[in-house]
């Protein structure tokens, strides 16, 4: 069963798709990749029936490009970064549904694969950060991020390549990329004179990503900063990826639905944003949501 | 990517960039005195182009801004005959908030009075958008900057240019390697661009203001976060390619408040007490640098702009309102190799 504004964020996403399949950034947008995975994963998450989503799928199949990269829109050919949220979408959502994925999935593993950050010389005078781990970058070419990485990492765990180098040293890279204090922002942990400050939003993302990884040092103060920050914060974006991160690290708030009810009453009143709603959505499962989706019947 | 002077920055993309470089002049020709003099006097001309820069002192945010930007729109030219129904979109700077923080920001206070002063020129629409650097999170970075409250209580919307729908457009600058530029559809609809920056040191290029402030309008989607291919290709040349395809019609300066040391986000508040308008970009920066107590000549997108997207030498500068001088407050720049020329000029 869902709560009233779980069912209102249900029929609000699905009600949101653009024409033609897939979800846009806003609700009379065109699609795009990154709302179109999200809510394929939120709706399958919370057992809607596929044919309400299985058009995004579709829509991200047809996205994808010769070389297995999936573009963040079919307006813009490059860059790629949506691919890793796209193969967790074909990966897990795709499993409810009779159409298989898996060549897809397949020729986006290899793209993620081949692809990779930028490497620079150290220069720790001016970086913090250790600058020759390669992760991956937004765009093609350039430094390895914070999201981009965390992405690719929870796309190839799901395909079951934990163990591959690539992932190994991205894992590095997002353990080297932690504030001294806990916390993760876009990247960056010390620029010149000072250390940068954490955000909510790429701390959850983080904290996703390294499930199942051996804690380390700042882990617990990572976890501190969210549950410190969390209860301020009506965005659905930051307390979305902040609940599904502490969820992975099996510290959720008992408050956390509460949060949601309040920060889902706020996004009603606004504009559907398939993204947001779909991660509020995902962020209210009590169950670490970026593995798998959960077995059962579906709803409609 | 060469390296053939010595004023450059180094950022998180590995970028490298001198002045010398980006204005193709070899390495050693600026060396000897006499022909750095011989330099100056050559941009001293700058084709011919001229600008109007409006200083207004403001001494808190709790002033009359909305008469006072009227009044700088009014010296500037700026009629309701030239704003009658057009759409106009006010670019603020937002890069990255922290709670209680606020001189990171440009203030919702001058956002709000600028909106009031067009409006009452009778625009048709005002709105308000940013693509932040930073953080991604558009609503987060609304609350705690106290904009999103501002906004709604005068019914202006905001959008989130790092996720609005795209269009390619041809880069008219061409001092990065980019062929063309994906834009917001939003900010290619407006009818008038107004960049609202904040008065800031930037650790990279030394001063971040109505110019740079643009970056913001480039989508995050595209470009990433922070947005690193505009770093690889120089921010130098970058925040000139997206100036001279973007061409914003009017700045207005928030230096009440500004910040010095590591700006962009760490600095420290300094507070300067004025209002710096114009409808060049170039000659508005030049003007700020100047309040700021440093040189235009050191940072190198004002250097490469000057003479091309507009003047940058205070002889071509016609100044109106407040004099410079007297509001002259020495901002503290990070002591670094490659900020060298923006304090010494």
């Amino acid at each position: 069963m869902h709560t009233p504004w779980q069912r209102l964020l249900i029929d609000r996403v699905i009600a949101g798709a653009a024409h033609g399949g897939g979800w846009g950034y806003r609700a009379d947008a065109s699609a795009c990749a990154e709302p179109t995975a999200v809510a394929c994963l939120a709706l399958a998450c919370h057992k809607v029936e596929p044919q309400r989503w299985v058009h995004g799928l579709e829509s991200l199949a047809r996205l994808q490009c010769s070389n297995g990269s999936v573009p963040v829109s079919a307006q813009v050919s490059s860059p790629g970064w949506p691919t890793g949220l796209c193969v967790l979408a074909w990966a897990s959502a795709g499993s409810m549904t009779n159409r298989r994925y898996q060549t897809h999935v397949e020729s986006a593993t290899r793209w993620l694969l081949a692809t990779r950050g930028r490497r620079l010389s150290p220069m720790p005078d001016i970086f913090g950060h250790d600058r020759t781990l390669q992760g991956w970058p937004w765009v093609e070419g350039t430094h390895s991020w914070l999201e981009p990485t965390a992405y690719a990492v929870l796309a190839l765990r799901t395909c079951g390549q934990t163990s591959h180098p690539r992932v190994r040293e991205a894992v590095r890279l997002l353990w080297d990329r932690v504030l001294p204090g806990g916390g993760w922002n876009y990247g960056n942990t010390r620029v010149l004179a000072n250390t940068l400050r954490p955000f909510p939003a790429t701390t959850g993302i983080a904290l996703a990503a390294l499930a199942g990884e051996p804690q380390v040092l700042q882990i617990d103060e990572s976890i501190a900063y969210l549950t410190n920050e969390l209860p301020r914060i009506l965005s659905p974006f930051s307390l979305a990826w902040g609940l599904i991160g502490l969820t992975a690290w099996l510290s959720r708030p008992p408050e956390s639905e509460s949060w949601l009810a309040q920060c889902a009453a706020r996004r009603v009143q606004h504009q559907a944003n398939p993204l947001e709603d779909a991660l509020l959505l995902m962020a209210d499962l009590k169950s670490y949501p970026l593995t798998s989706v959960p077995d059962g019947d579906t709803h409609g | 990517m060469g390296d053939t002077g010595t004023a450059h920055a180094t950022c998180a993309g590995g970028w490298k960039l001198s002045r010398r470089e980006m204005l193709g002049v070899g390495g050693g020709l600026l060396v000897g005195g006499g022909i750095a003099a011989a330099f100056r006097q050559w941009t001293r001309h700058e084709h011919g182009l001229r600008a109007d820069v409006f200083i207004g002192k403001a001494s808190d945010y709790h002033v009359d801004l909305t008469g006072l930007i009227g009044e700088g729109l009014k010296t500037l030219g700026v009629t309701r005959r030239v704003i009658r129904g057009k759409r106009i979109l006010l670019k603020p700077n937002l890069v990255e908030t922290a709670v209680g923080l606020s001189h990171i920001n440009t203030h919702p206070s001058v956002v709000l009075a600028a909106a009031q002063a067009l409006r009452r020129l009778d625009a048709r629409e005002v709105i308000v958008a940013e693509g932040q650097g930073h953080r991604r999170d558009s609503q987060l970075v609304l609350d705690e900057s106290g904009m999103g409250q501002a906004l709604d209580g005068a019914k202006i919307t905001f959008v989130d240019l790092n996720h609005d729908e795209l269009v390619e457009v041809r880069n008219t600058g061409r001092r990065t390697s980019l062929e063309s530029l994906y834009l917001p559809q939003t900010l290619l609809s407006a009818d008038w661009v107004v960049s609202i920056p904040k008065l800031k040191t930037h650790h990279w290029v030394g001063v971040t203001c109505a110019m740079k402030n643009l970056f913001g309008v480039m989508p995050g989607v595209v470009y990433g976060w922070p947005k690193n291919v505009l770093h690889w290709e120089g921010i130098d040349r970058a925040i000139m390619d997206i100036n001279a395809t973007v061409k914003p019609s009017f700045a207005i300066v928030d230096g009440i408040i500004g910040m010095e040391g590591d700006g962009p986000i760490m600095g420290s508040p300094k507070s300067v007490g004025c209002v710096i308008m114009g409808t060049n970009m170039t000659a508005v920066d030049a003007t700020a640098v100047r309040v700021m107590g440093l040189h235009p000549y050191g940072l190198d997108y004002l250097t490469g702009a000057s003479g091309w997207l507009g003047p940058i030498h205070e002889h071509n500068i016609t100044q109106h309102g407040e004099p410079i001088e007297p509001l002259k407050t020495r901002f503290e720049v990070l002591d670094v190799p490659h900020l060298a020329d923006v304090i010494e000029g």
